[in-house]
Order: C-alpha cells, then structure tokens, then sequence
C-alpha cells in the first residue's frame, strides 16, 4: 500500500548521455543518481537532496534523478550492474538496508560488483521500552533476554531489516541464542510505536528518530542507543557503554557502477567530497535531522567489506540466509 | 475546551486572510490537476508538490499544503467516479457506484455529493479532533494486534455485500484476490511467496495496479468487444446537473454515518482509510430504501464512502499531532509538512506549539471549504469530459491508467501486471464475476494475516489471546452476528443487487 | 439474471474451474518451500494454506455450476478490439523495456484504442496520442521531476 512519500526538489533535466568522458572541469560533471525506491522515501530524499546541492554549490552542472523501485533495492542494482557498466557519471544511492535485502532476496548481483564512493548519513539505532515497564537499562533487558527469550517480545521493522538484525546481534551480545528471540515485525514506524505504547510488546527498537518526541515526553524509556559512545542528543549511555557489545549502525551511501576507470571514481570522489562539505549540503543534513558520518575511497569500501560479512553471519543465523 | 475553539478561532483568523486565501486556491487547484492521474493518491500528490510550499511563508505554506492535500484526494475521487479509475484505495469504493451513475447521466450529482459529503465529512471530524483527541487516542492505542484482526473479521463479514448474488461468484473473486495478496515478501518472515524469483513481484501487487487494471482497463476491453451488439451511449448529464431535493434527502444520512466509521477508524493507528469506506459502502447498500439501484449507480454508494474517506483522513490527525505517530501516507506527509518548520508532532507539541497545530486544523478546514466553492462550479465542466466522442474517451483512458503506473513505478513489469489485470477484469465482467472482492481480498488480507501472527506470536501461540481482550471479543461476536444473522432474517431479498 | 434456457454443460465454466484448480496447485506448490524460522510465529505458510484449499472448494463448486449449465448467458464476443488493444499495451511494455521510450507507445496506445472503438483515422489520432503523450512527459518531468521511460522522442525535449 501507499507509502510515506516525500521529497522533491527543482527539476534538473540532464542531456543524452554521453558516458566514459569526464572532462577536467568537475562543474561540466552531468551526474545521474539512481535512488533505488519509488519516490519519496529515505533513499529517494537522498538522492534528491545530493540533485540539490551537487547543481546549488556549482559542483556539477546537473544531476538527474531515477527511480528504480522494488524489492529492497535489489531491482535498481541490478541494473546498475548491468547497464550502466563503465559510466562515470551514474551514481546510486544505497544504504545498510540493501546490505541485508540483498542476501535474503538471493539477489544474483552483490554490492562487490560496484564501485563503492563514500558513505554519506547514519542514524543509530534505538531501544526503548514502555514508560512503565520493569526493564530499566540494557543490563536489564540483557537479563531478562537470558532468563527467557520468548517472554522478551521486540517491536521493529519487516523481517531481516536493520532492526530485526540489531534485536538479534543485542540477544547474542547478551549471551542468549540470537534464534530464539521473538521479534515480531511491523510495518512502518506508526505502527511499532503503537504497539509499544500500548504496553503490547516488551520492547521496541528502531531508528532514533522515530522514538525521540516519546521518549522526551516521558512516555517511552530509552535504553540505550546502538552508537559507541553516548550521543549528545540522548541523556542515557550507550548500549555498548552499558557493557552490552552492541554497535550497529543504519547509514546511507552512494556507490558507482563497475568497470570505471580510476580517473573516473576519482572525479566521482572528489565530487562527493566537495558536496560533503559545501554549505548546501550542511544545510540539507541539519534541516533533515541526518547525521554526518562523510567517509569515501578506500574507508568506505572497508566498512562496506565489513558490514556485508557481519550481516551475513547474523542473517545465516536467524534463517533467513542458507549459508 | 474552550480554550480549544479560541485556538481554533485565531488560526482560522489567519487561514481567512486574502493572501492565504489564494494560496489554498492555488493550492487546491494544482492538487487536484495532479491527483486526476490515476495512481497518483494525495499523499503522493503533496510530496510531489511539496517543493512549492518551501518557498512561502511558514502560515502560506501550509495553507497551500492543506489545498494541495484535500485537492489531491478530490482529484482520486474524480476520476474514480468519471472514468472508473480510483487514483488511490480510498477511493475504489467510490468507484464502484459512482462511475455507474456518471455512465447514466449522473456524473454531476455523484461529483456534488463526493465534494459535499467530504467537506460535511470533514468539518464534523476536525469538530471531532478538536473535542475527542485526548480520549480517543488512549482507546486508539489500547488496539493490539489481536484487536485489529477482530476488525478485519467484521470487515470481511460486511464487504460480502459487495459479492453480486452469487455467493460462489463473490467468494471466487474473493479467493483470487487474497491470492494475489500472498505475491511478495512475507513481512513477518522475510520469505518470498508466489514470486517465482522474478524481483519486480518481491513487493506485491500494487492496489492501484490492480484497480485501475480491473476497473478502466477491463472496462475499456469489455465495451470494446461489445461494440457490434450494444453501441454504448454515454450522456454526460441526464436529468439536472446539479443534486435534486431526492439527492439530498439520499446523502445526508450516508454523509454522516460514513464519518462515524471514517473518524475512529482513521484515529486507530493501523485503521487506515479503506476499511471504514468498504463498511460504509456495505452498510449503505443494506440500509437503503433504494436496493434496485445498487448496481445502477445509487448515490447513497457515492455519499457514504466519500465522506468515510475524508473522515479517516481528519481521523489520523489524532495520532499524529497527539503522539507524533504518522499513521496513513497522508499522515506522514502531514509530517513533512510539520518539518518545515522544525517542528517535530508528537505529545508536547499541543502544549508547546498551539498556534502551529490550531493554524493547520484551521487551514485543512479552508482547503476543505475552498474545494467545495471551486469544485462544484468546475462539475459541469468535468462532467463533460464524458461528452468526448467514444473512441477518444476511452483511448484517453488507457493513455492515463498506463501513464499514472508509469509514473508511480517506471517498470515494465508493472505495465505488464496491468494488463494482465485488464485482461482479467475482461474476463471477469464477461463470465460475470463480481470485481470488487478481488480488490477488498489484495487489501484486507495481508493486513489479517499479520495482525492474527503478530497476536499469536506476543501471546506464545495461545489463541485464547482473541477472546481475552475484550475489544476483539466483541468485534469477532459482531462478526459471528452479521454472518449469521442474514440466514434467520428474512429480508434476504434486499441483499440481491447486480454488478457489472 | 437472465440464465441460459438449455442446461447443457458450459465448457467455458469448466475451463474457469480448471484454472482455479491450477491456482490452488501452484499455491500449494510454492507454499511447500517456505519455512518457519521464528518458533512463536504462525509462519507463513498458514494463508497459503488457507487459500489454497478455499480456491480447491471453489473451483469444485464452479464446476458443479458449469456442469448444471446455470451461468449467466453471453453475447457473442468481437475478439478484434480486444487483440488490438492488448496488442497495443504490449507494444507499450516492449517499448519501454527495450529503450523506446514511452511517447511512441503512447501514441499507439491512443490510436489503437480509438480505432477498437470504431473510428478510422489512425494517423491522426496517433497525432493526437503523440500531443497527449508529449504534454504528460512535460508535465511529470519538469513539473514533478519524475523519471519516465524516455527514447529518441523523449530526447528531444
């Protein structure tokens, strides 16, 4: 059914294509992003808040946004891949999400096969608990997780998302079996909320934002947050400063197709760098509520390495991935 | 209390401001310009529109924004009645009589009855905001899921009235539609069913795809292939253009008892707007002194559902500005119109903001009026649309059902499911198989599975959980009653209609 | 209702019986792959289940319908407006699967449809699609900044 949509900025119509030739002068740039998801949700946003300060801050001369929508994202890097191979001015924009749908949904093309540029936003991850509930802090609910994981029921997103994988990661750092915990997924935050309100499930976990207004007027207590060191935004510790080993975190990032040449990502990089710190693109993040967290080249393709191997490892576990 | 209608006294002192004034007209105008694209729904609608409002005035744009919305919604309702093409769920039920009475010549009637009982629809549930949030929505949180899935039995058991008069026929098309609401990624389990590994299905069918296939395509195919027998003669307006005294007598009672199922089912934060506009058009068609002309295009069919919608649509403000929870795409985008400010809704912004939450009731009240004054002179107009010749209406038609799938999602899979869905509406009409079940299975379905999973899951497998919370308890004994109540009644008689 | 006078067996009925037998086997068959990962979840294969064996019943009793002759009666089919439109939808979908864009498809669309629907001017109304098809692109693209399908036509804007 119809979905949170929004978003759209100016139009910027780009030309034919005319892939594999950068020109020296980064302003002649005719970038194409791809947000793999119908207008309007979070990949979308981004990939339109780039458009505007990638063409405001004079970075490039216009950038063109598609929308590749389905299954995760698992459609639009598939063409990715094999479309648009060798084209130094196509961009897609992905995030941890993708990480994840592409293993459950046996997706035939992986994240290796495309050019990673640089992680651009993040939000942490959040567990909160009904104002009135027992379960104080993360020691608590650790204990509780142990003592039994079916009695612990967990409010988040749809199966095998970012937030079915921090409840499984938080049972395993706790020291119960990551398969027995009873997580029951619900479909946009609305209703997550809803239900953990209502005193229906022990627990809730999803991104920070979705919590924070309840959380400030008392009526949900926050446990924790999945950062590694406690955020200025949030009055309690960490989960992983609470002596749970726990650090997950759902960014955004923007990656290019194969078969470019090092000139090209180059001028893709240094693109992005410069968008990263234009006054636009700050303005865009604040005006957002998105956290920087600007990593390119070699980092980001670390990080990405790492997460696609985590992820696995708890998606194997949980059943979702056939090892 | 008092002090609310002070609040909602100075925030209406602002929308009525000359300036304001014609930002909701332009903003109502362009709202419904793009919710006329079937597949394009309100909440779309705004997001695509919502870069305009940045450049006003915080009070401007959210004026505009409210203009934009309820125009959007008009928009879906519009084409839905004219060429039987719902641009959202919402407003499939409105399809279903509305588009047969456009086909007789009442196409002005039907479009004045939609904008009437929307903004009558509209002002009693802003009234109903403005008294009832705080109580309401503790009762709104309180629904588990074991609750919600009670409702969808009650749901269920109702929209069997949109089953023709044949039960196997009704149940067929039913079955058909829960069928292809299994399509997809299960959301509970991350599993893919009834996919076959082709990716463009891992998101399931599209409702819209799938009205719009069923509804306009399959109709087009259908008049089309009947041409040589039948030459089908459309008059844009039989009779008066405008509602006659009988019209009002007719839509009144459908006007306010769509609200009553509209509003608080719109307040539950998974109630959603489909569900309250299918009981409506259930209750209105067991309820009429009219049966004969359900299925000819029954204005109370019209009435019902659309005030139902636009009731919902007030009914999600109860969430949202009094727990910050987005509960509909209209409600999110709602939202988004709140972060233009920064300004985040949730339980303080009543206390915190008051001006902001009163001045957009306010302006959603404008919008609501100022869609009533341009659009019922703008009937006529619309109407005829129909009066084009034959041959280009229904080509027009095609051109926009294909391009509002396009433009939601530019895949040619999803071109192919609707025509495939075309194909079956065909099929359907001509073997006589009643259209809306397969939509109301898409919908509904899903949403019971879930919700029986969910509650099964929190309670450990014990099914005792439905009768233990004593709101499921009661709607699954009105769900028993209404199933079996027709069989000791007598009136059986009354339930009979025909759908084309 | 008119029911057809002689009860004789509708082959067209058994046919819709067949297919919904069909339907319960494919349902079933992708059912039998699905697990239950999570131990307190219903799973998913409950509902598979459920309409399955609902569209089984149905299709038996479809059958009986079919059998007993009493379906509705129907008038005779013209199958050419219905294979031109269909035609011209899938032309639509090749089209734009193959880079053709979409404005072309449109304006076959559009004169496609108008002449299943009886009018004998192709060319014009392949004009007039065009005009319609070239108006809707302006509007989604530079208005609403949505992608669509674009081919050699689209680039001309």
């Amino acid at each position: 059914m119809s979905q949170f949509r929004r978003g759209l900025w100016r139009s910027a119509l780009a030309a034919a294509a005319v892939a594999g030739f950068v020109t020296s002068a980064a302003a002649q740039m005719e970038l194409k992003i791809m947000a793999p998801a119908a207008p309007g949700g979070g990949w979308d946003q981004t990939a339109r808040s780039m458009q505007q300060a990638l063409t405001q801050a004079g970075i490039a001369k216009s950038a063109q946004v598609t929308n590749v929508p389905g299954a995760g994202g698992s459609i639009g890097i598939a063409q990715l891949v094999n479309n648009s191979k060798g084209d130094g001015n196509q961009l897609m924009v992905m995030g941890y999400v993708m990480v994840g749908a592409l293993l459950t949904n046996k997706s035939p093309v992986t994240l290796d096969q495309t050019t990673p540029i640089a992680r651009l936003t993040t939000e942490y991850e959040a567990i909160v608990v009904p104002a009135d509930s027992p379960i104080k802090n993360a020691k608590d609910l650790a204990a509780a997780i142990k003592a039994d994981p079916a009695k612990v029921t967990w409010a988040g997103g749809s199966a095998g998302g970012v937030d079915h994988i921090a409840a499984a990661l938080f049972a395993k750092a706790a020291g119960a079996d990551p398969t027995k915990i009873n997580y029951i997924p619900f479909s946009g935050g609305g209703e997550a909320l809803a239900a953990i309100l209502g005193g229906k499930v022990t627990a809730g976990i999803s991104g920070y934002g979705e919590f924070e207004s309840q959380v400030k007027a008392g009526k949900l207590r926050l446990i924790g947050l999945t950062s590694a060191k406690k955020t200025a935004n949030v009055d309690v510790p960490s989960i992983k400063e609470q002596g749970i080993d726990l650090e997950i975190a759902n960014w955004r990032a923007v990656v290019a197709p194969p078969g470019i040449s090092a000139d090209q990502k180059k001028a893709l990089t240094e693109a992005m760098d410069k968008m990263a710190k234009s006054k636009e693109w700050q303005e865009i993040l604040k005006a957002k509520g998105w956290e920087d967290a600007y990593v390119s080249g070699d980092a980001f393709a670390k990080i990405l390495a790492e997460e696609q191997t985590r992820t696995k490892e708890v998606l194997t576990a949980v059943g979702l991935v056939k090892s | 209390m008092e002090e609310a209608f002070t609040s909602l006294a100075g925030g209406l002192a602002v929308a009525i401001q000359p300036m304001n004034l014609l930002f909701a007209l332009i903003g109502v105008l362009l709202g419904t310009a793009v919710g006329v694209l079937p597949g394009i729904g309100p909440a779309l609608t705004v997001a695509l529109l919502l870069p305009i409002t940045f450049k006003l005035d915080p009070a401007g744009s959210i004026i505009m924004f409210a203009g934009i919305y309820y125009g959007g919604m008009y928009g879906g309702s519009t084409t839905a009645i004219l060429i039987n093409a719902p641009g959202e769920s919402a407003s499939m039920a409105t399809a279903l009589e509305g588009n047969l009475m456009a086909k007789a010549g009442r196409g002005g009637p039907a479009l004045a009855t939609a904008a009437i009982g929307s903004f009558v629809a509209g002002t009693i549930a802003t009234l109903g905001l403005t008294l009832l949030a705080p109580y309401l929505v503790d009762i709104a949180v309180s629904f588990g899921p074991e609750d919600y899935f009670a409702l969808m039995c009650v749901a269920f058991v109702t929209v069997s009235a949109t089953f023709g008069d044949s039960p196997i026929r009704g149940l067929t098309s039913l079955f058909i539609g829960l069928m292809l609401g299994l399509v997809g990624i299960d959301l509970l389990s991350g599993q893919t069913r009834l996919s076959f590994g082709v990716q463009a299905l891992y998101d399931g069918v599209e409702v819209t795809t799938l009205a719009v296939g069923l509804f306009a395509v399959g109709e087009a195919l259908y008049v089309a292939s009947r041409r040589h027998i039948q030459e089908e003669r459309l008059e844009a307006i039989r009779g008066s253009l405008w509602m006659t005294r009988e019209d009002w007598k007719r839509s009144w009672k459908p006007w306010l008892r769509g609200t009553a199922y509209g509003f608080p089912i719109g307040a539950l934060p998974a109630g959603g707007a489909e569900i309250p506009t299918f009981l409506s058009y259930a209750t209105e068609r067991r309820l009429t002194k009219h049966p004969e002309d359900f299925g000819k295009g029954a204005i109370e069919g019209v009435a019902g559902p659309e005030a139902a919608n636009n009731a919902a649509a007030a009914g999600t403000l109860v969430p949202l500005l009094t727990l910050g929870l987005p509960t509909s795409a209209t409600a999110a985008m709602l939202l988004a119109g709140f972060q233009q400010y920064n300004l985040n809704p949730g339980p303080l912004l009543f206390a915190e903001r008051p001006e902001v939450v009163w001045g957009l009731i306010a302006s959603l009240f404008i919008a609501n009026g100022m869609l009533l004054v341009l659009n019922l002179p703008l009937v006529g107009l619309w109407v005829r649309l129909l009066a084009i010749p034959q041959p280009w209406l229904y080509a027009g038609i095609l051109v926009f059902a294909t391009m509002g799938t396009i433009a939601a999602n530019p895949s040619p899979v999803e071109l192919m499911m609707l025509t495939v869905f075309g194909a079956l509406g065909f099929l359907m009409r001509r073997f006589d198989y009643p259209i809306a079940p397969v939509i109301v299975g898409l919908i509904l379905g899903p949403i019971a599975e879930s919700q029986l999973r969910r509650a099964l899951s929190i309670s450990l497998g014990d099914p005792m959980t439905l009768l233990q919370s004593p709101i499921s308890a009661t709607l699954l004994a009105i769900a028993l009653l209404a199933l079996v109540a027709p069989f000791f009644l007598k009136g059986l008689g009354r339930f009979r209609a025909v759908e084309d | 209702m008119a029911f057809s006078s002689q009860r004789r067996i509708d082959v067209a009925g058994l046919v819709i019986a067949l297919v919904l037998l069909l339907l319960a086997g494919l349902v079933w068959w992708d059912m039998s792959s699905l697990q239950i990962l999570s131990p307190y979840d219903l799973g998913p294969k409950v509902m598979p289940i459920i309409v399955s064996a609902g569209l089984t019943l149905l299709a038996v009793g479809n059958a009986v319908s079919a059998f007993r002759g009493d379906l509705p009666a129907r008038d005779s089919l013209d199958w050419k407006p219905i294979v031109l439109v269909l035609g011209a939808l899938a032309c639509l979908i090749a089209l734009i699967a193959f880079g053709g864009g979409f404005m072309i498809g449109t304006a076959l669309l559009f004169a496609a449809t108008s002449t299943a629907f009886g009018r004998r001017a192709f060319v014009t109304d392949l004009g007039i699609g065009a005009a319609i098809a070239a108006v809707i692109y302006l509007l989604f693209v530079k208005l609403l900044t949505l992608s669509l399908p674009a081919g050699p036509l689209e680039r001309l804007f």
